[in-house]
């Protein structure tokens, strides 16, 4: 196995007077790995999402991209880390769809140039080219959720983490994201309840139940098990579902 | 849901509208300015203003009557004061009424100063109306930084840009979600209630929203200071709009003084 770029170490979070939301999370994603993280609601997937990038300060270790997640290297990791939110309109908070994929380069000091040069690659590589002048406010459902990948994809992350990224999309908002997300290289970690987009995506799935995991293996193996899915609130991908029945 | 965006026709191309924003905002400045440093009851300097901004309405082909609804929309407050002049400024009286006992004058130097200062807001709310409507809003903001106006106030009128519309459409569906159960109807301590109730949900609601963004922000690196992609910088034809908007302004200010002492 390749050097794992992401490695969570007996992570554990509990809310302020509140349930504990991870009891132990421990697994570790290799470098170029794609992995879907599914579970039903209140699994604990998005509260793990905010840990990695420590937004929730937790318990345990987690390292990405070589840098020990505390106080100190918070910004490093969030460096290397690129997430992207369940809702556009909280990502998206810029006035122009350009300037909202410039923030991130521009932050981390690049050159008018460079920001250009990326704005314009990310825009691309999410079929959004010349939308740099438009207001996110009159974008549809699907090219606000495209445009918050490019808003991440201009800062070329190490692992690109997203929750819940076909939530709301119609069925040809959803295939074209798919076909967004297969094309992309890198390490990407897929949380959400579209089993059939994970399937598509990744090629390995965790299951998360209770602020546990309890499952973790390929993704066409794990996702075809019919009870443990159905033990822990989910059911087979319909593309599945529809060949074993 | 849609709404009528503050800057509805500033997006359409125009020969005003390609002229730079900073130069545009430097420019109603120093119009609005002239207005109100013109004499309280002198209305010719006035005109060469009025004229001047006929001119740019006309080149920005801004509808009238869209352009005399947003007019009529704030001019409550600058009717609300005008409205008393007539009766507090002193001079010879050109009516009076009497109510209840008590006798009421009407000054000519009231009216003509209440007419002024109507005159004044009308041609100040114009400039500014025109400003918006031939600028976009976001370009309006880049113009804000460049003049150096403080980058917390630009952000802050950026957030509200963005998520003003957010907020009126969220408030919008869960009025749409009580008003589908109870229909407008029912006992008016309970439809009290369920408004104070929307209230309350709209504020929660923005906060965690709030928290999400600023998330975003951090995800991405944020640490205190918004950058944005450099402008283009003004040209030619730029310079001397402003110039001879803000030199013009001047001889009107002066030429006020000159006349009028």
């Amino acid at each position: 196995m390749a050097e794992p770029i992401l490695e969570l170490v007996d992570v554990r979070y509990r809310y302020p007077m509140g349930p504990e939301a991870l009891r132990g999370v421990t697994f570790s994603v290799a470098a170029g790995e794609r992995v879907g993280l599914v579970g039903p609601n209140g699994a604990g997937k998005s509260t793990l999402l905010l840990a990695i990038a420590g937004f929730v300060a937790a318990a345990g270790t987690i390292r990405l991209a070589g840098h020990t997640l505390s106080r100190r290297t918070v910004r490093d990791v969030r460096r290397h880390l690129g997430l992207v939110f369940q809702d556009p309109d909280d990502q998206l908070f810029m006035p122009r769809v350009g300037d909202d994929v410039a923030f991130g380069p521009a932050t981390m000091g690049l050159t008018a140039e460079e920001v250009h040069a990326r704005v314009h690659e990310a825009l691309e590589a999410v079929e959004l080219e010349g939308y740099e002048g438009r207001t996110p406010y009159h974008l549809s459902v699907g090219e606000k959720r495209r445009a918050a990948l490019a808003t991440v994809l201009a800062m070329r992350p190490q692992v690109l983490a997203m929750d819940e990224p076909s939530a709301n999309l119609d069925p040809r908002g959803r295939r074209r994201l798919i076909g967004l997300l297969k094309g992309l290289p890198g390490t990407i970690l897929v949380v959400g309840h579209d089993l059939d987009l994970i399937l598509d995506v990744c090629s390995r799935t965790v299951v998360m139940d209770a602020g546990r995991v309890v499952a973790d293996g390929p993704a066409a193996e794990v996702l075809c098990d019919r009870s443990l899915m159905e033990s822990h609130g989910l059911e087979l991908p319909l593309s599945l579902a529809a060949r074993y029945t | 849901m849609h709404h009528v965006m503050l800057d509805h026709f500033a997006a359409r191309p125009g020969r005003v509208h390609r002229l730079d924003p900073a130069a545009k905002l430097v420019a109603a400045m120093a119009v609005i300015l002239a207005t109100v440093l013109v004499g309280r009851d002198h209305f010719l300097p006035l005109v060469p203003l009025a004229a001047a901004l006929a001119a740019y309405h006309a080149l920005g082909r801004i509808p009238l009557g869209y352009a005399a609804k947003r007019l009529l929309i704030v001019s409550p407050l600058a009717v609300a004061v005008a409205i008393l002049f007539p009766f507090l400024e002193p001079g010879s009286a050109v009516g009076s009424f009497s109510v209840g006992g008590w006798v009421i004058q009407v000054t000519d130097a009231g009216c003509v100063r209440a007419a002024n200062l109507l005159a004044k807001f009308l041609l100040s709310a114009w400039a500014a109306l025109l400003l918006v409507s031939t600028t976009r809003f976001q370009d309006l903001l880049q113009a804000f930084q460049r003049l150096r106006v403080p980058r917390l106030l630009v952000t802050q009128l950026a957030f509200m840009y963005r998520y003003l519309w957010v907020l009126s459409d969220e408030m919008m569906r869960l009025g749409m979600a009580r008003a589908a159960r109870d229909g407008g109807a029912g006992p008016w301590r309970l439809r009290f209630h369920s408004r104070t109730g929307l209230v309350g949900v709209l504020f929660l609601r923005t906060y965690d929203r709030a928290e999400r963004i600023y998330w975003a922000m951090a995800a991405r690196g944020f640490d205190g200071t918004v950058r944005s992609a450099a402008t283009a910088p003004m040209r030619l034809a730029d310079w001397l709009f402003a110039a001879a908007v803000v030199a013009g302004a001047a001889a009107i200010c002066l030429w006020d003084r000159l006349i009028y002492g």
